[in-house]
């Protein structure tokens, strides 16, 4: 997975209400919400979401409790948790993963058909473009 | 048609006045003089100079004066100009200047480039990011469009411009904070200290985020401080980016 993100919730950081983002999201906090993205989304391990994750690539060392639905890959690590159903065109589960749900893959690579009870993209809130910069790059508090 | 405002907090030498002046004549861009002073600010003079149909309006000084005359300039047609002396590094960077030298060049090239200013719901402007000298953890919650986020935080930056950010867009300002780890009590923190802490472990306690618009709370009021420490405003505060153009003249050598 991509390195470079657009969106970053760090640790013992909560949020509420939904998430679109275009770009990558990286989480490792708390949400409570609809988590989406056109690229990739990140769940680290101290990452606990509570609501749907949808995105193209996803990949959880954290802990879920919703529909998970990766129109291209999914991957739980050894730390993952998955609690809820999951939609995936690839899927990977490592050993020591948890998984509690159902998993619906599309036959010869169709692609996903997004279930009706999730909400379509709201209004953008966080915009993407590829960058390779961000919370990454430490020194933002650099005194200078 | 170049109005010209000293900031007298930045230029204290009468013979660097002097010089600027020289310089600017030289260049053939000499102009009407003005200097900032307890009844006039940077804001008030820029606003003198609109009502006189001045179209460059520059300012001589660094962040402070910068941010008071934008407030003025944004959504007008008079282009803003800077010959920067003390500004931060973010602002040279912005306007792609070293020295106040560069920045009266930059004058007479007259190239610019539209930006969009971050505003504070006080009046306050900046143009390229407010900081919070937070010296105690505090909790913050933000509000955006879509959703909240609640922390406690130990830095705390709301960006328009910042050099170490790429920006995704020139209407979204990128909020920048560093989150306290739930076992990180303040003598835990400095029996840690003693070891450093791994990058990844500093990288997981960082947040960022990109929006137009936030609402800023906080468990105590605190003061929001621009790049040179100003206060421009204090908790609750609307913080958003502007939705009128600012004309900023640039240097010629920036890429775009």
């Amino acid at each position: 997975m991509e390195n470079t993100v657009d969106t970053i919730i760090g640790v013992n950081v909560t949020l509420k209400g939904n998430l679109y983002n275009k770009g990558s999201i990286q989480v490792n906090g708390n949400i409570e919400g609809e988590v989406k993205s056109d690229e990739n989304i990140l769940v680290g391990t101290n990452a606990s979401i509570k609501g749907p994750v949808i995105a193209k690539v996803i990949e959880v060392s954290g802990e879920i409790r919703g529909l998970v639905e990766a129109s291209e890959k999914l991957e739980i690590t050894p730390t993952g948790k998955i609690y809820g159903d999951i939609n995936a065109k690839i899927l990977i589960i490592k050993e020591g993963a948890t998984f509690v749900g159902k998993s619906l893959m599309p036959a010869n690579g169709a692609d996903i058909k997004v279930p009706d009870h999730i909400s379509e993209k709201p209004e953008e809130k966080t915009e993407p473009k590829d960058k390779e910069n961000a919370a990454d790059k430490m020194g933002f508090f650099t005194k200078k | 048609m170049y109005y010209y405002i000293f900031d007298l907090k930045k230029c204290r030498k009468r013979s660097q006045i002097e010089d600027i002046k020289n310089y600017l004549s030289l260049l053939g861009i000499g102009g009407e003089y003005t200097f900032t002073s307890t009844a006039y600010n940077a804001s008030d003079l820029a606003g003198q100079g609109l009502s006189k149909g001045y179209n460059t309006i520059v300012g001589i000084g660094g962040d402070d004066v910068a941010n008071k005359i934008s407030t003025r300039l944004c959504g007008s047609q008079a282009a803003m100009g800077l010959i920067p002396i003390d500004a931060s590094n973010d602002l040279q960077q912005l306007i792609c200047v070293n020295s106040w030298k560069e920045g009266a060049d930059n004058l007479r090239f007259r190239k610019i480039e539209e930006i969009k200013i971050g505003k504070t719901a006080n009046g306050g402007a900046f143009l390229t990011q407010i900081q919070f000298n937070l010296s105690a953890p505090i909790e913050i919650t933000i509000e955006f469009k879509d959703f909240l986020v609640q922390a406690k935080v130990k830095n705390l930056m709301v960006s328009n411009f910042n050099n170490q950010i790429k920006k995704i867009g020139d209407d979204f300002l990128d909020i920048v904070f560093e989150s306290v780890r739930p076992t990180e009590s303040a003598i835990l923190s400095r029996i840690s200290s003693v070891f450093s802490k791994s990058k990844a472990e500093n990288e997981e306690s960082l947040s960022l985020f990109r929006a137009r618009s936030l609402r800023l709370f906080t468990n105590t009021q605190i003061p929001l401080h621009d790049s040179e420490g100003n206060v421009v405003g204090k908790t609750p505060q609307l913080i958003e980016s502007s939705d009128e153009n600012l004309r900023l003249i640039i240097g010629k050598m920036k890429a775009n």
